[in-house]
């Protein structure tokens, strides 16, 4: 219970205790105390405003890209992005008591693959189990009116630039729904796979305690601003390697953080897709189940040749008859984002299944990607 | 209390409290100039605004992007001075209901007083009407929350403590304790090394923090001596030097409450009075924004659209439901806080938190439609929070006026 002093307009919502005891047991898969401590905070926080949110609000609001991919986030800082329609909203938790000032980290901001419509302000007091909207900010307000601190890269804002009411996210979406909220980022320089294999090295140990203050903001936003090495980067910290390696998949099978991020051994049906190598066995593939559109896909992953190193991607509906739209798109990026010839395969009309073969080196990294683009989507990196 | 008479009056004079009780009102003599030069030199109607006309006049004064700084801190004199007894009364009545021996009247008046800036930059007469009672209501949150804060303080340890205020408040309050500013870095960055390395051990135990063990201050030392490098700092410090600054921290933030004043009569140095008024007699002559004002059009459109304002909105609180409306007069008429809300009906705290958000949402979007449609202000993201506190300002004229005609 809040105390009697608080602000009888003040919006406060309750944490469930079940959750507080859980998240406190997941924190403790990050590397570092103040990993942990932010990645408590910051569960607390969105496990306890998403419900609201859904119920009071919008029942389709969500965390983006998705629950799997937050401790990435929270182990290089804190903050939570959630999608309520179109607008990106960015829960920033604060454990302080006064509300003097709002400090956003400049990733959230500056770095375009992370910056967001609206900045929250989340007041958590784990002691006493709730957590407080205490204002917002638009992504306009805190590059024109926030005060940049160089010493822990963050924007600053008064309290008093902050709009106090919640309800007015809601009133603007009805009346200005399609206000531009964000003020125009500078981009930011793309890395060689070189340059982040560098950064990755150097910032993956744990004996780092704080790797976004550790090299040039060009440098790590640059990281950053790619989903994959922002996901390497964090699994480094964590000691864990190989995840999300088909290869590894390949001799000793899928481990259990993989299958948590989502992947699921298939069988192949022989005959088919996949099965065609000579000699191969009745197929093994992997399945990762996608929500396109609301309908249910799969994109599978399977090993021609594992001599050669060859391998297969598809995407087909999971309805039973099911057809892939005009339109979809199954696309293979190298590491570092860039097209490559036959990268792509195009339903120019309704077919059954999108598929690409690719022969790759030991060790290559591949990214997939599907327009239009799977709920929940974060971008990774399949390491063969 | 004594009532104020005349603009003069009550534009340049403050509360003057013997302990709890009222004692006298002080006049301070640059605002009192001020305000006669300005009756003096304006048409003569200017004598016959109302106080509220005169308060959005230094409201726009203080707002304006060209007014030179000792004008603008005219302008805020006179709107605190015009606070007064608004404040003297949330006062009175937050004393009386919830605070505790060491916290008076005096206190709360004081620290909410401190405030005023807050209270200036969450108004915009574009959309405002009545600054006092705008006012009002943001005071009464300003005592509340700074009560609230104090009351959080108290209950933690020191090394609770230092993980729970902002950057912002603890420079503030070294500032406040006398440090100089070659000082207060390498306290804030102690602070800093403090939060990052030392975690609280449990889920919900981050008031009763202990103090760190011994490895733990090795530990914040050594984060320090790798950092001041980078941030210029000479002083290297050993895990005892921390451990003394961190605690001069904690006692800094908790005698550290809310801004000192700063009184307009500080003279600035190099600054003598007479240039001082020299300088308002020019903004006199060249000011505009009062005849604007007074123009008998502009105070008609005003209350034209006051009244307007106010039928739209006695519609959007009859439609609520009755629940809505219950919650929105526990809150405005009636000052229930949350628990006392929950308890009359029946409900958890937090629903009511929930509920009475929901129910101020749907007035704020009829708010929102109207100062589209007649104001002609964008409903904007960033102009909603005049918006808000617009209606804040309406729902507190509104139910002192008639606490019964919502039910």
């Amino acid at each position: 219970m809040t105390s009697n002093l608080m602000n009888s307009n003040a919006l406060c919502l309750e944490i469930e205790p079940m959750i507080q005891a859980q998240t406190w047991q997941q924190s403790h898969a990050l590397a570092t105390p103040n990993s942990q401590w932010t990645a408590y905070l910051n569960q607390l926080c969105w496990q306890t405003l998403l419900p609201w949110l859904q119920e009071d609000y919008l029942p389709t609001a969500t965390v983006t890209p998705h629950v799997v991919s937050l401790p990435t986030f929270w182990e290089l800082t804190t903050g939570t992005a959630l999608r309520l329609n179109d607008r990106r909203i960015i829960l920033i938790p604060t454990e302080t008591i006064d509300l003097d000032e709002f400090r956003i980290p400049q990733e959230w901001v500056d770095i375009p693959t992370w910056a967001g419509d609206y900045y929250l302000s989340a007041q958590v007091n784990p002691d006493e189990g709730w957590v407080r909207v205490a204002g917002l900010a638009t992504h306009r307000q805190v590059k024109t009116q926030g005060l940049y601190d160089m010493g822990d890269r963050t924007y600053t804002l008064s309290d008093t630039d902050l709009t106090p009411d919640f309800s007015s996210i809601w009133v603007a979406q009805q009346l200005a729904p399609t206000e531009n909220l964000r003020s125009e980022l500078s981009p930011i320089a793309a890395l060689s796979p070189t340059q982040a294999d560098n950064l990755l090295e150097r910032l993956g140990n744990p004996t780092v305690l704080t790797p976004r203050l550790a090299v040039p903001f060009e440098q790590w936003a640059g990281l950053l601003n790619h989903g994959g090495w922002r996901q390497q980067l964090a699994e480094r910290r964590w000691g864990v390697v190989g995840v999300r390696s088909p290869v590894q998949w390949l001799q000793s099978g899928l481990s259990t953080l993989a299958q948590s991020l989502g992947w699921q051994a298939v069988t192949l049906q022989p005959g088919m897709a996949g099965a065609r190598g000579e000699g191969q066995e009745s197929g093994v593939g992997w399945g990762q189940s996608l929500l396109i559109q609301d309908q249910p896909y799969e994109l599978r992953l399977s090993c021609l040749d594992p001599a050669q190193n060859t391998w297969r991607f598809e995407l087909q509906s999971l309805v039973p008859g099911g057809q892939i739209p005009t339109g979809f798109v199954l696309r293979l990026l190298t590491e570092d984002l860039q097209p490559f010839e036959g990268n792509e395969d195009r339903a120019m009309t309704p077919v059954d299944r999108l598929f690409l073969e690719v022969a790759l080196e030991s060790g290559e990294g591949l990214v997939w990607e599907v327009e239009p683009m799977p709920q929940g989507y974060d971008c990774e990196i399949l390491r063969f | 209390m004594r009532s104020r008479e005349g603009l003069v009056e009550v534009f340049s004079t403050f509360l003057q409290l013997d302990g709890d009780r009222f004692q006298t009102w002080i006049t301070d003599p640059r605002l009192r100039r001020s305000m006669e030069q300005r009756l003096g030199q304006s048409k003569s109607d200017a004598a016959g605004l109302s106080e509220n006309y005169w308060a959005l006049y230094w409201h726009k004064t203080w707002q304006g992007q060209t007014a030179v700084e000792s004008f603008q801190a005219i302008a805020r004199g006179h709107l605190t001075a015009h606070i007064q007894e608004s404040c003297y009364w949330v006062a009175q009545k937050t004393a009386a209901t919830f605070v505790t021996s060491q916290t008076g009247l005096a206190d709360c008046f004081q620290m909410a007083i401190a405030q005023i800036d807050k209270i200036l930059k969450g108004f915009d007469s574009q959309q405002g009407f009545n600054f006092k009672s705008y006012a009002s209501a943001a005071l009464n949150s300003i005592i509340r929350e700074t009560l609230r804060q104090k009351q959080e303080i108290d209950i933690c340890t020191d090394w609770g403590l230092l993980r729970k205020i902002s950057q912002k408040r603890l420079t503030e309050a070294l500032q406040s304790a006398g440090l100089a500013t070659s000082a207060i870095a390498p306290h804030l960055l102690a602070w800093d090394s403090f939060k990052l390395i030392y975690i609280p051990p449990q889920a919900n135990g981050t008031r009763k923090l202990p103090k760190p063990e011994p490895e733990t201050w090795e530990a914040i030392a050594q984060r320090y001596n790798q950092e001041r490098l980078g941030q210029s700092i000479p002083t290297p410090a050993t895990a005892a030097t921390i451990e003394k600054w961190l605690l001069a921290c904690a006692k800094a933030a908790r005698t550290y409450l809310y801004p000192n004043l700063i009184s307009i009569n500080t003279p600035k140095p190099g600054q003598e009075s007479g240039e001082f008024l020299d300088d308002l007699a020019d903004q006199v002559q060249t000011d505009s924004l009062l005849s604007e004002l007074i123009a008998e059009e502009e105070v008609q459109t005003r209350q034209t659209q006051r009244q307007q304002l106010q039928e739209v909105l006695i519609v959007a609180l009859k439609n609520l439901d009755g629940e809505a409306r219950s919650l929105i007069q526990f809150y405005y008429a009636e000052k229930l806080t949350q628990q006392e809300m929950a308890s009359r009906l029946n409900m958890k705290q937090y629903t009511v938190s929930r509920r009475l958000t929901k129910a101020r949402e749907s007035l704020l979007l009829t708010l929102a439609q109207w100062s589209q449609q007649t104001l002609h202000i964008s409903p904007s993201a960033d102009l909603l929070k005049y918006t808000s506190s617009a209606l804040e300002e309406w729902l507190e004229t509104y139910f002192a006026q008639s606490p019964e005609s919502a039910s």
